[in-house]
């Protein structure tokens, strides 16, 4: 059984260019999502197709696990990523995940799609060198079927309800792992209050990708001391609405994450370091206040390739950051 | 020869009959009733107190229609909307970084 309009091809093709001409797609071609596809997604995910991942209110949208598995076969996902898509969409469609700011936006903030535990391995998302681009299944396509949900389901489409100025090509897809195998460093999931053997999904909200590069740097502190510089030049979207748990996630690469390695940093000794630092008051326009609640607001995650002295700072937009466990 | 059945992976038809064209401008301010909506980013505030001083030198509205967001993460409550809705000749919203 199914609660979704059918449509007769005659070809792959023919279903492909119709698709495109109902603006089902995001520019690119997709999968089919044929009755025997989605039926697997939502076998493997143990879902009913009329259950309910989430709403939009403003939109008057609800999101079911059959609208979100179309999407994801359509995105290209195997069946086997379906929970981590489920709870991608879980995660962004929580009240504080603010779909209907988030989405609709001039600023073309996108989602960042963060996953971590026993999954990434199964699945092959990609955690090290390369991560944020393209060449890596699970990644592109769990990140892209998180945006055709956005698009088909939550109505954000281009000049009706996603208002973006430029828009952004994160929004095609922005998904990758955090290698957790890089160090003993706590990963985000259980700093979040899960089990280490319970996989996660983290939805971010991303106003901006900053890179702090530093090549000079051979300590903790100096690598603290670029974070700090290039988080408050840039600033932190927030406000009361979102209380005191906004955050921003900080990718430590690799080339920086040895030197907390070595001089014995946790990632709680970082939020604690770069915290007061963070809030201290503006001394110009160029270096202001980005106040965060709490240090736990303050995500860290290992993540990237050697050879590049750079971490990256996804700044949120306004919207706090959601993690799912995958059933 | 039917190959393939696809879904429709969306959550249904919609009226998209409000892409947003912009407003007529209206010819005149001259008694009209000009809410100001700020999202509450920056001195949005501000400036759309400034821009309304500006109007009223150019014509004669009545008294503003003041609406400030309680949240710039969030749309107006309800509340306004009405407000807006019911006794706004014309609106300018801003906001500022």
């Amino acid at each position: 059984m199914t609660a979704a309009a059918q449509h007769a091809y005659d070809s792959y093709e023919a279903l492909v260019e119709d698709y495109f001409e109902k603006g089902w797609t995001d520019g690119l071609p997709i999968m089919p999502p044929t009755l025997e596809k989605v039926a697997a997604f939502l076998e493997r995910a143990g879902l009913s197709g009329d259950e309910v991942l989430g709403t939009v209110p403003t939109r008057e949208v609800t999101c079911t696990a059959e609208q979100a598995a179309a999407n994801a076969v359509m995105a290209g996902c195997l069946p086997e990523y379906f929970p981590a898509v489920v709870a991608a969409v879980r995660a962004h469609l929580h009240p504080k995940g603010n779909c209907h700011s988030t989405t609709g936006t001039l600023s073309g903030a996108a989602q960042a799609v963060i996953i971590n535990g026993p999954v990434r391995n199964e699945l092959g998302v990609a955690s090290a060198a390369g991560c944020f681009g393209p060449g890596f299944r699970a990644n592109a396509t769990i990140g892209r079927a998180l945006r055709l949900v956005i698009r088909n389901v939550c109505r954000g489409i281009p000049g009706f309800l996603d208002r973006a100025s430029y828009s952004t090509p994160a929004r095609y897809s922005f998904c990758f792992g955090e290698n957790e195998e890089a160090s003993d460093w706590e990963p985000l999931h259980v700093q979040r209050g899960l089990d280490p053997e319970q996989s996660a999904v983290t939805v971010h909200s991303l106003m901006k990708m900053v890179e702090a590069t530093d090549f000079t740097s051979r300590s903790a502190e100096g690598v603290c001391d670029t974070l700090v510089t290039n988080i408050r030049a840039n600033g932190i979207a927030g406000d009361s609405w979102l209380g005191e748990d906004g955050n921003v996630v900080i990718v430590i690469g690799h080339e920086h994450h040895r030197f907390f390695i070595e001089d014995g940093w946790s990632k709680t000794d970082i939020q604690q370091h770069l915290w007061p630092r963070l809030n201290a008051p503006a001394t110009s326009a160029t270096d202001r206040m980005a106040r965060i609640g709490t240090p736990e607001g303050i995500l860290i995650v290992a993540a990237g390739g050697a050879g590049m002295g750079a971490s990256w700072l996804l700044l949120p937009h306004l919207a706090l950051a959601i993690t799912e466990p995958i059933s | 020869m039917t190959a393939l059945i696809g879904l429709d992976p969306t959550s249904g038809p919609f009226d998209r009959t409000d892409e947003h064209d912009f407003s007529p401008r209206p010819a005149s301010l001259d008694g009209a009733v000009v809410a100001l909506v700020a999202n509450g980013l920056g001195e949005g505030e501000i400036f759309l107190d400034a821009l309304y001083d500006e109007l009223a030198k150019l014509s004669d509205p009545q008294a503003p229609l003041k609406v400030v967001k309680s949240s710039v993460s969030i749309p107006p409550d309800p509340g306004d909307w009405s407000r807006l809705t019911e006794e706004a000749t014309v609106a300018i919203t801003g906001f500022g970084g």
